[in-house]
């Protein structure tokens, strides 16, 4: 039997609000008016991060050539961290004529004699599952004779995007990994942390809290993860989705399959941050720990006022427009919010329609979502009288031709902006950007210009 | 020369630095003046090119996709997608040209592209750039071949001042804008095929990514043919250069390996003496190639005693090797990403076709290493010094401005070298 999960079942997936609305559209790219990742990429970035496991890609060069290397996923693994390695096949004319399966076999092999993982992720590829290499029976062969879990993972680019291909990564640990183990103990405040991938550290920035109030990560999916907690996931009391919609499909089957509830919530800015743990404390239905959760988000709230203490002046009556897309788009407005900045208007672009309907929430009446950033942006900046342009990279121009202060939003994946601590992060690079000469002083005209 | 291994009995790559033909396709197009490369495949080979150059030259980087699914895999023959890719394409923005290359998934399918183009009805140039064949250097020369095959128009006369270079795929803008400036010193109108050198350079205007901004123009690659002189820079780009001659038979070629280092600077700035008669050069080279024998004296003692591993593309290999070679520098093994006939030529002990892990294994034979931003972590695992060159590099800024080349640039690349050498000795003792 073939472990293809069901594409259509995935794309239809009612715990979905986004494919309420259109089912179909989701799943069609136009070409050559299409951005965004695929869906090997989704799956990629779901399970990379654990750090004991090998992650093969079988497939020519581009998918893992262009890709490795790229996310900061930090682990505490003691042992060699698989996630800076890069493993493919990287399948050559040959094999596209006679088969990939006979390296790939080999590949398996070879890693497991060499870095003895305690697992290989095995993905195909475009190119690989276009040849149809049977990566299941390699598979369930390769896990017969060397007695780790081999997880053959479906999300060849072509199936679609890097949303969908997260859902297929969650899929397959759901069906390799997820109940294959059970956990030498259990608490009665055992959580998963689903869709965190501790991306430039993110999840250190709230884990130790969560220490503090005797709440135990069990397992992850997959931030500082490890295969063996994973496959004993189904004995969590809970299950946090942090930030990602696209594995409610996963932890809606492990409410069907196991009985575990989950919540969604993110871990970005103050009042976000506070909300998660409230929201945790409370699904896990113990008045005790809900009244230390409480006392603990009051306690880390005043820590956090004092020390942005030193921010306020700079922050104060300032105001920014933000561009960016998906859930970020009411996030780090909240954050910034956090900060004392008035947010005035943030890119919705990109954003599903629960994405748009939390940034109004956010902005108030007031704001402005903007459908069309790219035209928008510069004349609202001029309206607004904003002083900081929070966006990607190709809207710096914008800010130096307006003279207001720019500051990348792409910084986190170099920095963690998550958790109390993280806000300080933040707030400490704004302040820069704010007092940073060299937006004005690019904009200098030549001296033969004037 | 060196001992050459290529072929082996590896069945993966494990940390490889070997980097796809699509991608080198991508980047040649991106030398082409309000260019868009047009990636026909799947959606994420597109969008990790895109992200990977973006982060490598701190730019927008102008790219689609034609975004090829399962559904349409099996019943289009590309004429769909790549039909409707243009038709989109051009709602929004009117590129001069369409730089239509594969990726593995369309030629896996056997998409007759060349029929698929002539359907198109917008200015095209198409390129088969499998991702299971050849590489980054490939991928790149294939495309500048395409260029001039499809656009060049022959020609029966020519412009004796007129003169084209095919530079590599891993020299960076400023290299390419230095050496046609070199060759403009001796009256000579240079034109780049393909140029990075007026549009991946960084340079601050008002850039939105919906098109490469800056490059020769599509014009100007159409006029080529009446170009006296063709120079032609590493292996990979004879091929371009051949199918140039082809356009006129007065047109006449001189090829480069590489233009690293006094021999080679020296040879580039005789021919271009003998080609014009002048007698002799600025007073600025002048003064550089003193430069360039003075760093070489200053760096000699540093890398005499230093053993050295240089990762990357053939090509630039050839050039990175023989300058370090021509300081004293230990070149002890040089690691290919792909095969190349330069192979042969690399002033190394031994030269492999490989990847990082290889690298690693050899952990004995080096204290430095010249490589991309992927050595980083087997720099600092193994307390090797660090050269950052070639693709990618996500860890420093300013990439298009790193200059190696000719009597400047091998002046900086030396002391840059020593440098790095003597402090990796600092750091071990
Ligand atoms: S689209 Fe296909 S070939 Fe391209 S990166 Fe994704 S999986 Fe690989």
């Amino acid at each position: 039997m073939s472990s293809k999960p069901k594409i259509k079942d995935l794309l239809d997936e009612s715990a979905c609000e986004h494919n309420k609305k259109k089912k179909q559209a989701c799943n069609a790219p136009k070409p050559g008016a299409t951005t965004g990742g695929c869906a090997f990429e989704g799956a990629q970035i779901s399970l990379f991060p654990y750090a004991d496991a090998a992650h093969l890609v079988h497939g020519p060069i581009t998918c893992l050539g262009s890709s490795w290397e790229t996310r900061a996923t930090k682990t505490t693994w003691p042992g060699r961290d698989l996630t800076r390695m890069g493993f493919t096949t990287d399948v050559s004319l040959n094999d596209v004529i006679f088969s990939g399966e006979e390296k790939l076999v080999k590949a398996i092999d070879d890693i497991m004699a060499r870095y003895s993982p305690e697992a290989v992720f095995v993905y195909s590829t475009c190119v690989t599952a276009m040849i149809g290499d049977d990566i299941d029976l390699i598979c369930r062969q390769a896990a017969a004779k060397h007695g780790v879990p081999m997880v053959p993972v479906h999300a060849p680019g072509f199936v679609g995007s890097k949303n969908l291909g997260s859902r297929l990564g969650g899929e397959a640990a759901l069906r390799h990994l997820i109940g294959t183990l059970e956990p030498e103990t259990t608490t009665p405040f055992d959580i998963n942390l689903i869709g965190e991938y501790n991306v430039t550290g993110d999840m250190w920035q709230y884990k130790h809290l969560l220490d503090k109030l005797g709440i135990r990560v069990l397992a992850t999916l997959s931030g500082d993860g490890r295969i063996k907690d994973i496959r004993c996931a189904h004995r969590a009391k809970l299950n946090v989705i942090v930030c990602a919609k696209s594995l409610v499909s996963l932890t809606r089957k492990m409410h069907e399959q196991y009985g575990i509830p989950s919540v969604s919530l993110s871990f970005y800015g103050k009042r976000d941050t506070s909300k998660g743990l409230l929201a945790i404390a409370a699904a896990l239905g113990d008045p005790g720990l809900v009244a230390r959760t409480e006392k603990l988000v009051a306690h880390e709230e005043a820590r956090l006022e004092e020390r942005l203490k030193l921010y306020r002046d700079v922050f104060v009556d300032k105001k920014a427009v933000l561009n960016t897309g998906g859930n970020k788009t009411w996030s780090i407005a909240a954050a910034l919010q956090d900060l004392g900045f008035e947010v005035v208007a943030t890119a919705v672009k990109k954003a599903t329609e629960d994405d748009r309907a939390r940034a109004r929430e956010y902005l108030g009446e007031k704001g402005v979502l903007m459908m069309n950033p790219g035209v928008e942006q510069a004349r609202l900046i001029d309206e607004k009288g904003a002083h900081l342009l929070l966006a990607g990279g190709r809207s710096l121009y914008t800010a130096i031709k307006k003279g207001i202060a720019f500051a990348d939003v792409n910084q986190e994946k170099k920095k963690s902006y998550g958790g109390y601590d993280g806000l300080l992060n933040l707030a400490e690079d704004l302040k820069n950007a704010l007092e940073n000469p060299v937006f004005k002083l690019v904009a200098r005209r030549a001296p033969w210009q004037k | 020369m060196a001992e050459v291994t290529r072929k082996r009995d590896k069945p993966l790559q494990v940390n490889p630095v070997k980097l796809s033909q699509p991608m080198g396709a991508t980047l040649a197009f991106l030398g082409v003046d309000r260019c868009m490369p047009l990636m026909h495949g799947a959606q994420g080979c597109t969008s990790f090119t895109k992200v990977f150059f973006t982060r490598h030259f701190c730019e927008p980087i102008a790219i689609q996709t034609t975004a090829v699914t399962d559904a349409l895999a099996v019943l289009d023959g590309g004429d769909y997608s790549i039909v409707e890719s243009v038709k989109n394409i051009c709602k929004k923005v009117s590129p001069s040209l369409i730089g239509l290359h594969t990726t593995g998934l369309p030629e896996t399918k056997g998409d007759d592209l060349r029929g698929v183009a002539s359907k198109v009805g917008y200015p095209l140039v198409y390129v088969n750039t499998p991702d299971y064949e050849g590489g980054f250097e490939s991928g790149w020369a294939l495309t500048c071949k395409a260029l001039i095959e499809q656009l060049v128009a022959p020609a029966a006369t020519v412009n004796d001042n007129k003169l084209v270079l095919l530079p590599h795929v891993s020299l960076t803008p400023i290299e390419v804008e230095n050496i046609k400036e070199l060759i403009e010193s001796f009256g000579f109108n240079v034109l780049a095929l393909p140029d990075l050198s007026t549009s991946l350079d960084g340079h601050l205007g008002e850039k939105q990514a919906a098109l490469s901004s800056g490059g020769i123009s599509v014009e100007e690659i159409k006029s080529l043919g009446d170009a006296g002189l063709v120079i032609s820079v590493g292996e990979s780009m004879r091929e371009s250069a051949r199918v140039l001659l082809q356009k006129n038979a007065g047109m006449r070629h001189h090829h480069f390996s590489h233009l690293q280092g006094l021999e080679a600077s020296d040879s580039l700035v005789e021919l271009l003496l003998d080609e014009t008669g002048f007698n002799g050069v600025t007073p600025k080279v002048e003064r550089w190639r003193q430069r360039l024998q003075d760093a070489m004296l200053d760096s000699h003692f540093s890398l005499g005693q230093t053993r050295i591993l240089v990762v990357g593309e053939p090509d630039q290999l050839a050039g990175t090797c023989k300058i370090l070679h021509d300081a004293g520098g230990r070149v002890t093994l040089a690691i290919s990403s792909v095969d190349s006939p330069q192979l042969e030529k690399i002033r190394a002990k031994r030269v492999l076709v490989g990847d990082l892990e290889d690298a690693e294994a050899a952990a004995d034979e080096y204290d430095l290493i010249v490589g991309n931003c992927h050595c980083q972590a087997l720099a600092h695992r193994l307390r090797k010094g660090l050269v950052l060159r070639g693709f990618p590099n996500w860890e420093e800024v300013g990439n298009p401005l790193k200059n190696d080349l000719l009597y400047e640039g091998g002046a900086y690349f030396l002391y840059e070298t020593a440098n790095a050498a003597e402090e990796m000795r600092r750091k071990t003792v």
